[in-house]
């Protein structure tokens, strides 16, 4: 049990992060105050919440690179619409976007299980379309003038504490709805019909089918629930940055997939925990941001992340050679 | 005689991609009249391809074994800044541009290599550690992409010398030097698929890796092999871009990395591995072409170019897995009409 605990990948991330945090720490004691952990936090939410979308479509044995695309067209509409129309409601706002994500996605969803084509293919495709007409039918203008009640999203604080100079430091509504989030979604993959049928179809969707899980209505699930996610995230975006631009997150897919694979999801299916989607989401986190506190410049900041990648990426395979050699010996005995 | 036997063959495998480009070409021909035929729309249009084309290529091989290059786009990048920082190395910051023959040629020759470097490590990480090739290619992308910002700091760096932009910019025979290229590229690529051992390993491991690994195909050298000619496309975009922009810098072509995957999905590649041909490749990207070319003459906006572009995947997927319904039932009507 307890060699199990160490040798998992969550304990290496934590140990990781343990790791850099105490480095960084030595160079600039600021780092390890309540007040940057949390500002952290705040800054990596909007990660944090494409994460949790991109971890059931990997746990699928499935890929998503529209993700970003769908909430920049959410965030958009959503905010044109309420400007336009004068609502100044953030709960509509949010069910508004769930329901646009979810739409967007299902197209994904739609597309992938009736056409059986590979996910990749038609989310590159979709985000290409969305983002295009996104481009074509705004002219690529900025909106800002957000409506006031958006800012309750990155505004209330909660857990607060005085600092130093008088002012209340606390963790961001955003953030404390990420985490309650990142609960359910473990709840949910780990309790539920529903979840498990999601990792039986990444681990080998013949065999899903065959025990009669509903695989039409899972995939179709899956793809719909990362474009609420990132509708979601949009929103949360637009109520920290105070304004819309449509290419701010264009790009940024890699990165949340990345975090999600650093976080021991694999690609192929099958494989991947909330809590370590999480972890890696913070890695990332700890890493830009310990970088920015020891004045490293910017520009190394992109090999790092890469190399983190490679690491994570070698370290799993190397577990997964040593488990295959194991469980090949176990075959020879009996 | 030979040459009569494979011509049928070509035109056979890619029939429906042959209709379609076709199609394209009288739509977009009937959509700008006269302007589409113009001798200098063609020239332009020969002059823009090699571009994707080679990108496509490249992506196109990895594409052969079930895997994908994420990190083509960077390697490119990556090979014009080395050549860019040899050059000012050896001539001096300002000087660039008056470099002779010689030092233009060790610069190409340099950023070969380290290229090719890419390429080994590529294929290394994913044949020896059997990490899913995205994975390393994202990690590597990411690494590349991060060392080209950090050895130029983000800038541009421009004014190369006239050897080295007649590369991409000049013409032989009145025919653009960057198609030459692309179509060196493409016979290159064409013979070692099809002539080599390393070729017919390459398709049967992205068929079918079990069988490919117990019939004594050396996958480290193969896989290593195939990402050193992915790489090999990116120093001919590379090559080509240096001569077109006439600069470079850590984030051209970026938009492409996308584009590529799907001009290799419309060329009949097999994103699982195992299939696919150079000339459904260069139909595929003549198609892209056309559709770019022309809805620029009509001034249409280019996002709604990438857009158009995404349709065409959507439409196509469509019409293909509709495709058998559709025959089924206008067999039965014939039957009945029978």
């Amino acid at each position: 049990m307890n060699t199990k605990i160490f040798k998992s990948r969550e304990f290496l991330l934590f140990a990781f992060i343990v790791l850099f945090s105490v480095l960084i720490s030595f160079v600039n004691p600021k780092f390890l105050s309540y007040e940057n952990f949390v500002d952290l936090l705040k800054s990596y939410t909007i990660l944090g919440i494409f994460s949790l979308g991109v971890l059931l479509v990997l746990l699928s044995g499935g890929f998503d690179l529209s993700f970003t695309a769908i909430a920049q067209v959410v965030q958009y509409a959503v905010v044109y619409y309420f400007i336009a129309w004068a609502i100044d409601n953030v709960y509509v706002a949010i069910v508004a976007s769930l329901l646009i994500g979810a739409m967007l996605g299902f197209v994904n969803g739609f597309i992938i299980y009736y056409y059986r084509i590979t996910a990749i293919i038609v989310t590159i495709a979709t985000n290409s379309i969305y983002i295009g007409f996104l481009y074509v039918v705004t002219n690529g203008d900025l909106l800002y003038d957000i409506p006031y009640s958006f800012s309750v999203l990155s505004d209330t604080k909660l857990f607060t504490v005085l600092n130093e100079n008088g002012a209340e430091v606390g963790v961001c509504l955003a953030t404390v709805l990420w985490l309650l989030m990142a609960l359910g979604l473990h709840f949910f993959v780990s309790r539920t019909v529903l979840g498990r049928s999601i990792v039986a179809l990444g681990g080998n969707a013949l065999s899903a089918q065959r025990v009669g899980f509903n695989l039409r209505f899972t995939t179709l699930f899956i793809y719909t629930f990362v474009g609420s996610m990132a509708g979601f995230a949009s929103l949360i975006q637009v109520s920290i940055f105070q304004s819309v631009v449509p290419n701010s997150m264009v790009g940024s897919e890699l990165e949340v997939i990345a975090a999600v694979v650093l976080g021991g999801a694999s690609v192929t299916g099958g494989r991947g925990t909330v809590l370590g989607t999480c972890l890696g989401v913070l890695l990332f986190a700890v890493l830009s941001n310990g970088m920015t506190l020891m004045k490293i410049s910017p520009f190394f900041y992109e090999i790092f992340t890469g190399i983190v990648i490679l690491i994570s990426v070698t370290v799993n395979a190397l577990q997964d050679i040593q488990r295959k050699r194991s469980q090949v010996r176990v075959q020879v005995e009996e | 005689m030979e040459q009569q036997k494979r011509m049928p063959r070509i035109i056979r495998e890619n029939q429906i991609l042959l209709i379609v480009m076709v199609l394209v070409f009288f739509l977009m021909s009937a959509l700008n009249g006269q302007r589409f035929f113009a001798l200098d729309n063609i020239a332009s249009m020969a002059y823009q391809l090699p571009i994707l084309g080679c990108l496509a290529m490249g992506m196109m091989v990895a594409m052969l074994s079930g895997g994908i290059n994420l990190a083509i786009i960077a390697t490119a990048n990556f090979n014009g800044i080395v050549i860019a920082l040899v050059l000012q190395q050896i001539m001096g910051p300002e000087n660039m541009a008056a470099a002779p023959l010689s030092v233009s040629l060790l610069a190409i020759a340099i950023a070969f290599v380290f290229s090719m470097l890419v390429g080994v490590i590529n294929g290394l990480f994913i044949s020896l550690l059997k990490i899913p090739d995205i994975l390393v290619t994202l990690g590597t992308m990411t690494i590349i992409a991060g060392l080209n910002v950090a050895l130029t700091s983000g800038y541009t760096i421009s004014g190369f010398p006239k050897e080295i932009l007649a590369l991409g910019n000049g013409h032989l025979f009145g025919i653009p030097s960057s198609l030459l290229i692309f179509i060196f590229g493409c016979a290159v690529c064409s013979l070692l698929l099809n002539r080599t051992q390393f070729g017919s390993s390459l398709y049967m491991m992205g068929s079918n890796p079990k069988a490919a690994r117990f019939s004594n195909i050396n996958i480290v050298k193969v896989s290593v092999q195939q990402y050193m000619l992915s790489s090999f496309f990116a120093v001919l975009t590379s090559l080509v871009m240096i001569g077109q922009l006439n600069s470079v810098k850590a984030s051209y072509a970026d938009s492409y990395l996308l584009v590529s995957i799907l001009a290799g999905f419309l060329g009949n590649v097999n994103p699982f591995g195992g299939f696919g041909k150079v000339c459904g490749m260069v139909i595929s990207v003549i198609i892209l072409q056309f559709i770019s070319s022309g809805l620029n003459l009509m001034s249409v906006d280019s996002f709604m170019i990438t857009a158009m572009w995404g349709m065409i995947i959507v439409v196509v997927v469509v019409i293909k897995g509709s495709w058998p319904k559709i025959a089924q039932v206008l067999k039965e009507k014939k039957t009945q009409q029978g």
